[in-house]
C-alpha cells in the first residue's frame, strides 16, 4: 500500500451543485482536479476555469504541413525529379498544385486534430484510479463527482477534505492510487 | 415594434419631418446618391454611368438575395440559434420591391440609343472586333437565350420570385408574433422547401443575364455559384452590421451571447472557403483548358492588348488576398470570430471587397478605343460609389421602415424556437 492516495472523490446530486462546487474548487486554486458528470453540463468549463483546448494548434500545424507537402510534392515530382511538359503548361505552377495541396491540407488537418485530441487527453488510457471507486458507475447515470488529485501542489488530505465538505460534497472517499 | 426613437443627432439643419428619423435620412442620402448617378450619365455618358450603376445595384441585390437565402436555410433546417437574427433579415427583405423599382431604368436601356447601353448583345449592329453582334456565330448560337424579351421576362420573373417569397416569409413570421400559431412555422418550412431552388435559379440566371452576359462570348458554369457565395457573404456581413448597431443602440442588449457571434463568424468563415473554392475552380479550369473563348475573360482583366499588365491584374490579386487569405486567416481565430468587435472589423473589410469583386466582374466591359478595359482607377469609381450610396440608401430606408413600422416585434417572440435561440449555448 503506497502511502500517497490518488486523491479524494466527492459525490454531488445535481448539476447545479457540482457547478457551484466546481467554482469553489477553482477559486481555492487547485489545478489537478476534474469533474465527472453523466451528461454535459453547460458552462462547467468556465466554472472549472478550464482554458480553451489547444487542439486547434495541432490542426493549424497539420494544415500548414499538408499544404506545404502538397506543393513540395508536385514541385519535386514535376519540376525536379521527372520533368515532363504536359499540355504546354510550365513544369511547376501553384495553379495545378493547388487541388492536391488543398486535399492534403484537409487530410493532414484531420489527422492532426484526431491525434491532437488523443495526445491532449492522454488517450488511449486503459486504466484510471477513479475506476476503482465502487460508485463510479453512478457517474454514467445520475451522480456527479469531483476528484481532487494528490499530485496537486495544494493537496492536503485534511484541508482538501474540509473544502469538499464545505462545498457540499458527500461520501468523500480516498482513492487508491 | 416601438423602436426607441434615435434622436441622438437631433439638431438638424433644414429639419424636414422626414429627416428627423433615421429612415428618412437614409432615403435622403439614397436619393442624393441616385442624383449623382444621374449626373454621371451627363459627365461620363450613359454607357459608363449605367454600367457603374449596375455594380451598385447588384451589390445591394446580392445582400438582399443572401438575406432571403439565409432565412430560407434557417427554416429548412428548423434552426434554433439564428431565430433572433432571422427577424432582422426579414426586415431586410422589404428592400426587394424597391430594388425592382431601381432596376426599371436598366430595363429601359434596350429601348434607347440602339439598345447596347450596357449589354452589347442587345444591339445586333453593335460592332465587335470581328464584325457585328448579328454576324457573330457565338451570338447566333446563344440568341434564343440572349434576347431582349427573354431578358425582360426573366428579370420580371426574378423579382416576382424574390418579392413573393419575401412577402410570404414576412407575413407568416410577423403574424406569428400576434397569434403564436404554429402553422406559420410549418408554412415557412414549406416555403423554404420550394423557395431555396426557386431563389437558387433566380440568382443564377440573374447573374448570367445581368453580369456574365456583359461578355457574352464567355462560358462559365461556376458563375451563378460565385454570385451566390458573394450573396451569402454580403448578407452575413450586413447581418453583423445590423446586430452590432442594434446592440449598441440597446435593442439587442442581452439577446445575443458569445455563441451567436461565434456561429455567425463560423458561417462566415465557411463561406470564405466556399467562395475561394468556387472562384479558384472557375479560374483553374479556364487556365488549365486554355481555350481562347474562355481565357480572354481573364486576359482582359490582366493585360492590355499589347501584353503589358493592366490595373485589373492588381485588382484581381487584391481580391485573391483580400477576399480569401485575409478573412480566412483572421477567422481562424476563435477570439476574433466570437466577439462583436472582431466580427465587425473583418466584415467591414469583406463588405468592401465584395464591392471590388463586383467591379472586377462588371466594369471591364467598359472598353477604350483599343478594346482594352478602362482602368480600375477612373472617374467611373465615383459613379460606382454614387450607386452604392444611392441604392444602399433606399435599401436601408426600406429596412428601417420595416423595422419601425411593420408591427413586428423586435425578435420573433412566439416562434417555437425562440427560447432555444435566446439560451443558445455550445
Amino acid at each position: 500500500m503506497s502511502a500517497q492516495p490518488h486523491g479524494l472523490i466527492a459525490t454531488f446530486d445535481t448539476a447545479a451543485e457540482i457547478y457551484h462546487a466546481a467554482e469553489q474548487v477553482r477559486d481555492a486554486g487547485y489545478r489537478h482536479w476534474d469533474c465527472i458528470t453523466p451528461c454535459p453540463v453547460h458552462g462547467l468549463d468556465g466554472a472549472m476555469g478550464v482554458r480553451r483546448s489547444i487542439v486547434p494548434r495541432f490542426s493549424l500545424a497539420g494544415g500548414i504541413t499538408g499544404f506545404c507537402a502538397g506543393m513540395t510534392m508536385i514541385w519535386w515530382t514535376g519540376a525536379v525529379d521527372y520533368q515532363l511538359t504536359v499540355g504546354g503548361k510550365p513544369l511547376f505552377s501553384p495553379m495545378f498544385a493547388f487541388p492536391i495541396s488543398y486535399e492534403l491540407t484537409i487530410l493532414f488537418t484531420a489527422f492532426a486534430t484526431i491525434f491532437g485530441i488523443f495526445a491532449t487527453n492522454f488517450l488511449p488510457m486503459h486504466y484510471h484510479p477513479v475506476l476503482k471507486y465502487d460508485h463510479i458507475v453512478r457517474g454514467l447515470d445520475d451522480k456527479f463527482f469531483v476528484v481532487v488529485e494528490a499530485r496537486d501542489p495544494k493537496f492536503d488530505t485534511k484541508a482538501t477534505r474540509a473544502l469538499l465538505e464545505k462545498i457540499g460534497g458527500k461520501h468523500i472517499t480516498e482513492l487508491e492510487a | 415594434m416601438s423602436a426607441p426613437a434615435t434622436t441622438v443627432s437631433a439638431p438638424l439643419t433644414g429639419a424636414s419631418a422626414a429627416a428627423a428619423n433615421p429612415a428618412g435620412k437614409a432615403l435622403a442620402v439614397g436619393l442624393a446618391g441616385l442624383s449623382v448617378s444621374a449626373i454621371g450619365v451627363i459627365v461620363s455618358g450613359a454607357h459608363a454611368a449605367a454600367t457603374s450603376y449596375l455594380v451598385g445595384f447588384s451589390y445591394w441585390t446580392a445582400v438582399a438575395i443572401g438575406m432571403l437565402m439565409l432565412v430560407l436555410i434557417h427554416h429548412i433546417f428548423d434552426a434554433s440559434w439564428s431565430t433572433v437574427i432571422r427577424r432582422q433579415y426579414e426586415h431586410g427583405l422589404a428592400a426587394f420591391k424597391w430594388l425592382f423599382v431601381l432596376f426599371l431604368p436598366l430595363l429601359a436601356t434596350p429601348f434607347i440609343s440602339g439598345g447596347d447601353t450596357i449589354w452589347p448583345w442587345m444591339n445586333p449592329a453593335h460592332v465587335m472586333h470581328h464584325g457585328t453582334v448579328a454576324e457573330d456565330v457565338l451570338y447566333q448560337k446563344k440568341a434564343a437565350f440572349l434576347n431582349v424579351p427573354m431578358f425582360i421576362g426573366a428579370t420580371l420573373v426574378f423579382f416576382a420570385v424574390w418579392v413573393w417569397l419575401s412577402a410570404r416569409l414576412r407575413k407568416a413570421s410577423f403574424t406569428q408574433d400576434t397569434d403564436g400559431d404554429l402553422k406559420w412555422t410549418t408554412m415557412n418550412r414549406k416555403t423554404a422547401a420550394f423557395g431555396i431552388p426557386m431563389n437558387a435559379l433566380a440568382l443564377t440566371f440573374a447573374a448570367i443575364f445581368w453580369m456574365k452576359s456583359l461578355e457574352y462570348h464567355w462560358f462559365s458554369t461556376m458563375y451563378g455559384v460565385w454570385f451566390f457565395a458573394n450573396c451569402i457573404r454580403a448578407a452575413l456581413a450586413f447581418g453583423v452590421f445590423i446586430m452590432v448597431w442594434l446592440t449598441a443602440r440597446g435593442d439587442y442588449r442581452g439577446i445575443l451571447n458569445k455563441n451567436h457571434w461565434h456561429c455567425i463568424g463560423t458561417l462566415g468563415h465557411a463561406f470564405v472557403i466556399f467562395w475561394a473554392y468556387v472562384t479558384f475552380s472557375q479560374y483553374f479550369l479556364i487556365w488549365n483548358a486554355n481555350v481562347p473563348e474562355e481565357t480572354f475573360w481573364y486576359n482582359l482583366r490582366e493585360i492590355h492588348a499589347d501584353g503589358t499588365p493592366s490595373q485589373w491584374k492588381w485588382v484581381g490579386l487584391l481580391i485573391l488576398f483580400g477576399h480569401f487569405f485575409v478573412p480566412f486567416l483572421y477567422l481562424l481565430s476563435f477570439r476574433l470570430k466570437s466577439t462583436a468587435a472582431g466580427l465587425l472589423r473583418i466584415n467591414i473589410w469583406i463588405a468592401a471587397i465584395i464591392l471590388i469583386d463586383l467591379c472586377y466582374n462588371i466594369l471591364p466591359s467598359l472598353k477604350d478605343a483599343h478594346g482594352d478595359p478602362l482602368p480600375f482607377l477612373s472617374l467611373n469609381l465615383v459613379w460606382v460609389a454614387a450607386s452604392v450610396v444611392g441604392v444602399g440608401g433606399v435599401c436601408v430606408w426600406a429596412y428601417l421602415r420595416s423595422l419601425a413600422g411593420s408591427g413586428a416585434k423586435l425578435i420573433p417572440v412566439r416562434d417555437p424556437r425562440i427560447k432555444e435561440s435566446l439560451t443558445y449555448h455550445e
